[in-house]
């Protein structure tokens, strides 16, 4: 069972969005095309997230990458839509009594697309990769934090080391960041590599014209299907390019006029207007990890007082701001985690709007006086809030909701200043502390992710200089339960955990939950067998075909 | 008084003398009245709108234009009337310092070529040659990617792009000035160089560089807000025409008034502007 395409009616969405999971319960088939698979065609796809600057997902590790190199890409191990881990590259896995070592067997007869064969030695190469600094990776370096080695027990037999136990290990395995390339591709050295990532996957590299598009063609000798997948053998489409358009009513124009088959970062009015006709089908699959929420930048003044991130969190009126932009596409999240987890733990009592209870939260804090444009003052310093926005990080709908928060939180007093940079002018605000409120995406299978973002750990970067810990949340005893919570194997005990951790940052208040990550693509409907990947929700197309021309 | 007396004064009666009477066109009429509703945008906002340009009201949003929201509300809820209004002070105020940055530095630039001799003039030639193989709008980009985007910046940047074609005309218009029958006469007379500049020279020049100011005003409008469009100048929410119009283009295949009132403003304010200076224009002509 997977995503699926859903060209419901606007009734629906609601439901739908309510129980993420319920996306998985359906066939994978769209409802337009049906019919028996038709062999070639191009599929061309916009996609308005950044274009990657590198397209081995090792280095560095956004989504981005991982859009484009799931076509290209596998990893060891996939995940249903029920949340189980099933077998993909590694065809079955044991995990020893202690938790300190763990042993995949690789499927037989997989090579890469350059003819070098998947074995033991080629799985060690990946992981020394993800770990060499010089890779600068930040998801896949995390993500393997724990693993102290690598052993090839046989040709077919690779064993991981690892210095304590780790319960979110095949979770992180499923990722596109972890995904397993050619060894030779590797030893290409980076600039080489980043231009064509040579993997096992449906689709291969052909070549790129940088801010403008990929082109990817059939994998012919393909043989490795995830075990959800609908078919085998190598995949229909003959080729696919994959277009960047940033520009978000650009990209729709190109669907309606049929210049493109697919989108993703669908704004909410289009998703509507989509809804309302045949010729567009709406795909909706919330990343799985965190959810999109503001982080609160609790290492330096005004947010290292919890009664001012309070106070801006109460004074911040999502809901409206949500009704508003999204018109009924995203549903208001109370959690630090994704609706696909299980274990989110939802807080709707935390995050009430309350201009009242704001005021007095600032009143307590010592943030008293008022100036002349009515921001509140306190020692002749404002309340001032840096909140640099990444354009290319968050859609139009997302950067409106900033404002109007910005212009709620005005009333009680808050001078929200909101800077919108692109991704690297973003990434050296945050290395340089120069904020205080901050919205980043991150998509992580699992709860594990909430490690990465509330550990003390992660305030220090990883060597791609990327730090997750934005809200800087420093607590002993959030870091002792997520040690803990990684180390058991027993789900009841693990989950139990996790909603401690979960509980105490949001009473911390160090975040302000706002919705899913949004993740609606717009297919047309000539496209069959779409499906997003119940790992970090990025589409594949190795089942999908077009009608013949 | 003498021949030359004669032709000396004339040169000063040149700008003088009234223009002679015509009838107001339909279309100038309808410029000064835009102007004019403009400049009490500009100077009292909020007599012309008297409303907050910031405040939001979520649960309007998206309203197409009605009775109580003349040009709609935005995906904020804010009413595009009252932001389109308080827009028109930004947009002016960058618009004439840019044409004032513009043709101050053309003034400098033309002089010089016009007036100091063949090398100056020659050097000066070759720097503006230079600065227009670049189209303008690229010189504004060039001077942001120096100095980083901002409402400051894209003034500066403006200015500066139009500053070269100000001074090729300025360049012209001295040197035939300077040829004129009058300035030779009061060469003749002995005046002194600084004198014939002054009295003669610049009041002859300045006053088709009045035109050429309105008509820039309004180039300077459109080209600030194309860098607020590219997100180079204005930051949103700022009321700014061209970071509205930015804003609203995400809307435009479902709610076309968020982008159609900015851009119908920089549009009318540009035809308002060129309007009145050729207006201004053929009155100076036929004076």
């Amino acid at each position: 069972m997977h995503s699926c395409i859903h060209s419901h009616r606007s009734a629906a969405i609601g439901a739908v969005l309510a129980a993420g999971l319920l996306l998985t319960s359906c066939a994978a088939s769209p409802g337009a095309g049906g019919g028996t698979p038709v062999k070639g065609g191009t599929l061309t796809y916009a996609s308005g997230d950044a274009e990657p600057t590198c397209l081995d997902p090792h280095v560095g590790g956004n989504y981005p990458q991982a859009l484009v190199s799931t076509q290209y890409l596998e990893s060891l191990v996939s995940r249903d839509g029920n949340g189980a881990i099933i077998p993909w590259l590694a065809k079955s896995w044991t995990e020893s009594p202690d938790g300190l070592a763990w042993e995949f067997t690789l499927k037989d007869g997989v090579t890469f697309t350059d003819g070098t064969p998947l074995d033991a030695a080629a799985v060690q190469a990946n992981v020394a990769h993800l770990q060499d600094p010089k890779t600068g990776s930040s998801t896949g370096y995390l993500a393997l934090a724990k693993v102290t080695s690598t052993e090839a027990v046989s040709a077919k037999v690779v064993r991981f080391t690892l210095s304590a136990p780790d319960s979110a290990l095949l979770e992180s395995l499923t990722q596109p960041w972890l995904a397993i390339e050619s060894p030779t591709g590797l030893a290409r050295g980076m600039d080489e590599n980043c231009a064509a990532p040579v993997g096992t996957g449906p689709f291969k590299v052909e070549s790129w014209q940088k801010q403008d598009s990929v082109v990817l063609v059939r994998n012919a000798t393909y043989t490795s299907p995830p075990a959800d997948a609908d078919h085998t053998g190598p995949a229909y489409l003959a080729r696919i390019v994959w277009r960047f358009i940033p520009d978000s009513a650009s990209r729709f124009a190109a669907l309606q006029a049929g210049d493109v088959d697919v989108i993703d970062n669908a704004q909410p009015d289009t998703i509507v207007q989509a809804e309302k006709g045949d010729s567009i089908t709406h795909l909706d699959a919330p990343r799985p990890g965190a959810s999109n929420r503001i982080e609160l930048n609790s290492s330096r003044p005004p947010f290292n007082d919890p009664r001012v991130r309070e106070a801006f969190i109460r004074s911040a009126n999502v809901d409206d701001a949500v009704t508003s932009l999204f018109q009924g596409t995203a549903k208001r999240s109370y959690s630090t985690l994704s609706s696909v987890e299980a274990t989110a733990v939802q807080r709707p009592d935390l995050f009430g709007y309350d201009a009242k209870a704001a005021d007095k939260l600032l009143d307590s804090a010592g943030w008293t006086a008022r100036d002349a444009a009515g921001f509140r003052v306190k020692d002749g310093v404002r309340l001032t809030v840096q909140f640099p926005v990444s354009t290319n990080q968050s859609i139009p709908a997302e950067r409106s909701l900033f404002e109007q928060i910005q212009a709620t939180a005005k009333k009680t007093g808050f001078d929200v200043v909101l800077t919108p940079m692109d991704l690297a002018s973003w990434y050296t605000a945050l290395g340089e502390n120069g904020y205080d409120a901050v919205s980043a995406p991150y998509s992580k299978v699992g709860p594990d992710v909430l490690r990465i973002l509330f550990d003390s750990a992660g305030i220090v970067p990883a060597p791609s200089g990327y730090f997750a810990n934005h809200a800087q949340v420093n607590d002993p005893e959030v870091d002792a339960l997520l040690t803990e919570a990684a180390a058991v194997t027993d789900a009841d005990k693990r989950a139990g955990l996790y909603t401690q951790v979960q509980n105490r940052v949001l009473e911390g208040f160090y975040i302000l939950p706002l919705y899913d990550q949004q993740n609606h693509y717009l297919l047309s409907s000539r496209v069959s067998g779409a499906r997003a990947m119940p790992t970090v929700s990025t589409p594949t197309f190795y089942d999908a075909w077009l009608p013949a021309e | 008084m003498s021949d030359l007396e004669i032709q000396a004064d004339l040169g000063r009666q040149a700008r003088a003398r009234s223009p002679r009477r015509r009838r107001i066109s339909v279309a100038e009429a309808l410029a000064g009245a835009f102007a004019l509703f403009l400049i009490a945008a500009a100077f009292a906002p909020s007599l012309v709108a008297p409303g907050d340009p910031l405040a939001i009201d979520p649960l309007s949003a998206f309203q197409a234009p009605n009775l109580v929201h003349w040009f709609g509300t935005d995906e904020s809820g804010r009413d595009i009337f009252t932001r389109v209004s308080h827009g028109t002070g930004g947009s002016l105020v960058i618009g004439t310092l840019a044409t004032g940055i513009g043709l101050g530095l053309g003034i400098v630039l033309g002089t010089m070529a016009g007036m100091l001799g063949r090398i100056v003039d020659f050097t000066v030639n070759r720097f503006l040659e230079v600065l227009f193989a670049f189209p303008g709008l690229l010189l504004a980009l060039l001077v942001i990617l120096v100095f980083g985007p901002g409402i400051q910046t894209a003034t500066v940047a403006v200015g500066l792009a139009t500053a070269p074609g100000y001074a090729r005309i300025i360049r012209a218009q001295l040197i035939s000035v300077r040829s004129a029958a009058f300035v030779e006469a009061a060469t003749v007379l002995g005046r002194g160089r600084w004198q014939i500049l002054v009295r003669h020279i610049l009041p002859n020049t300045l006053a088709p560089l009045f035109v050429l100011g309105t008509l820039g005003i309004g180039q300077a409008v459109v080209w600030a807000s194309a860098l607020s469009y590219l997100g180079l100048g204005a930051a949103p929410p700022a009321a700014e025409w061209g970071a509205m119009l930015s804003a609203g283009r995400t809307y435009i295949t479902s709610a076309w008034w968020l982008a159609f009132f900015p851009g119908l403003f920089i549009v009318l304010t540009a035809v308002t502007a060129t309007s009145l200076g050729r207006a201004l224009e053929r009155r100076l002509r036929h004076a």
